[in-house]
């Protein structure tokens, strides 16, 4: 794969809740085409990572540019597509269609005052088609399963067409069979769309064989350019301060 | 012609009620779903702050009632989004804190009259053409407001995050939807009262949500039931010689009830 361009560049990263130091001194580069993942223990500071990639918090020192533009200024944020934590645990009672759901996916990219073109309704409606949620367009997003709630969502990030994708642990509450059907799904984007991927998760040894690097997250970073290598036991137990044991899960699609 | 169309100040109260149904069910139906349906009744209060300083002061209390509504509504969101608040505990701050100096305004000028108790609970007698010229004109230029931005309101309701995350001006689209709501409110003051206009806002929403629609059809439901509850509610308060808010109060809390028994899942 040929990657280009530095999608996300952070320098000297910090960030201070009260005295307690979230993150200190991140410093990374993703690149264009990239599929990386973001492990770490709970508190580590892993959705604090992506929250300031996001512009969702301020940080307390260092840089961030965005495509090449300092996140100050940087006003393209439909080309980050971002999926959730609680992606499959939307609001039950809330009355929206899925069809409604994935065309706020488009919201950002009309702007203001626009009306939808023929081309927000052609886009809506192939992203539902590859995310196999077509069939599903006047079911309410409360009446799915949590494994089609998640590709609601990932419709609804994909409808921006963006040339990154955040994902933050979007597995929770998700089925075994479900989970599988994502990882595959996430390894097409990357291969055949040659989307950006950021991939948060606990569940890296499934995805092992298809990320390019790994970055560990605990206040501090380490960015690993062989995933495999970092999935050593010794690694994982100095990452979440336990004994671990690495249980290999070869899956294939 | 009905009986009932022969007066004019019934006519203004029509006109008026139907514009204040659509206006407090579209804009209701955003507020409800962002869990801030006690923005309404703390606005409602606050709106009653504006009514007691018009009435002592000699000025318009309507006028005097959109601007203390505005203030206050500006004033919460300020709160909730930069010194994050629970947002419930700054309702009620508000709507305990509004009241109480409404209560004191009045007191202090020995204004507890007839006056004062149509604003409260809405009066059908008191709508002039300068109210429905009012309430028509801004309710056009809310409905406009609320057209061109429904797309990001509905972003916003169901996922504030990721809409902020899209660069949707999450905190400046906040203060013009609760702006609107604060003027409906108290522009509506006159039809239904400042302690029942929070009704009309959040019951026909309430009960259209039971039929489990997408959001589109469930705010065209929430406006079918408010109009319905206007109307029917003017009319009985007109042949029954009720208090005008309190029976559509009544009929949106019947149609509230249908709506519950019909779809018990």
């Amino acid at each position: 794969m040929r990657f280009e361009a530095a999608v996300f560049e952070v320098k000297s990263l910090s960030y201070r809740i009260g005295s307690e130091e979230v993150l200190q001194n991140i410093s990374l580069r993703i690149l264009k085409g990239e599929y990386c993942a973001i492990i770490g223990p709970n508190g580590g500071g892993k959705t604090t990572l992506v929250r300031l990639l996001l512009g969702l918090e301020q940080p307390s020192g260092g840089d961030i540019y965005l495509f090449g533009t300092s996140i100050k200024r940087f006003n393209s944020w439909d080309k980050i597509g971002y999926v959730p934590q609680r992606a499959s645990q939307t609001d039950a009672s809330f009355p929206a269609t899925v069809y409604e759901v994935v065309r706020m996916g488009r919201v950002a990219k009309r702007g203001i005052l626009a009306f939808e073109s023929a081309e927000d309704v052609s886009v809506v409606e192939e992203v539902m088609t590859k995310m196999d949620v077509a069939h599903l367009r006047d079911r309410l997003i409360g009446e799915l399963s949590g494994g089609q709630r998640q590709r609601v969502m990932i419709a609804r990030a994909l409808a921006s067409s963006p040339e990154v994708l955040i994902l933050d642990e979007p597995n929770t509450g998700v089925d075994q069979r479900s989970q599988q059907r994502f990882y595959a799904l996430l390894k097409e984007l990357n291969v055949n769309d040659h989307l950006t991927i950021i991939f948060v998760t606990h569940d890296i040894g499934v995805i092992a064989d298809d990320i390019g690097r790994l970055f560990t997250v605990n206040q501090t970073l380490l960015t690993c350019n062989d995933p495999k290598e970092a999935l050593s036991c010794s690694e994982m137990s100095k990452l979440y301060g336990i004994d671990a044991h690495l249980l290999s899960n070869h899956h294939r699609h | 012609m009905l009986e009932i169309f022969q007066y004019q100040f019934m006519v203004n109260a029509f006109i008026a009620g139907m514009v204040i149904a659509v206006l407090a069910s579209v804009s209701g139906s955003f507020i409800v779903l962002r869990r801030y349906s006690m923005m309404t009744e703390t606005l409602a209060h606050s709106a009653l702050v504006g009514v007691a300083v018009g009435i002592i002061s000699g000025t318009s209390p309507v006028w005097m009632a959109v601007a203390v509504a505005v203030f206050s509504a500006w004033t919460i969101e300020y709160l909730r989004s930069y010194f994050h608040l629970y947002s419930d505990a700054v309702l009620a701050i508000f709507l305990s804190g509004s009241l109480a100096l409404a209560v004191i305004i009045v007191s202090l000028a020995g204004a507890f009259n007839s006056s004062l108790f149509s604003y409260l609970f809405g009066s059908i007698l008191s709508v002039g053409m300068e109210d429905v010229i009012a309430i028509s004109v801004f309710g056009v230029a809310a409905l406009v407001i609320l057209g061109l931005f429904y797309k990001e309101l509905f972003f916003i309701a169901f996922d504030e995050e990721v809409a902020r995350a899209s660069g949707i001006k999450v905190d400046w689209l906040n203060f013009l939807l609760v702006s609107i709501v604060a003027v409906v409110i108290a522009l509506s003051i006159r039809i239904v009262g400042t302690l029942l206009i929070g009704a009309l806002m959040v019951i026909p929403t309430i009960s259209a949500l039971r039929y489990r629609q997408g959001f589109g059809r469930t705010m065209a439901l929430a406006l079918v039931f408010a109009l319905l509850s206007v109307v029917g509610g003017m009319f009985f308060s007109y042949y029954f010689s009720l208090p005008s808010g309190a029976t559509i109060v009544i009929c949106v809390l019947i149609i509230f009830i249908i709506s519950l028994a019909a779809n018990r899942r």
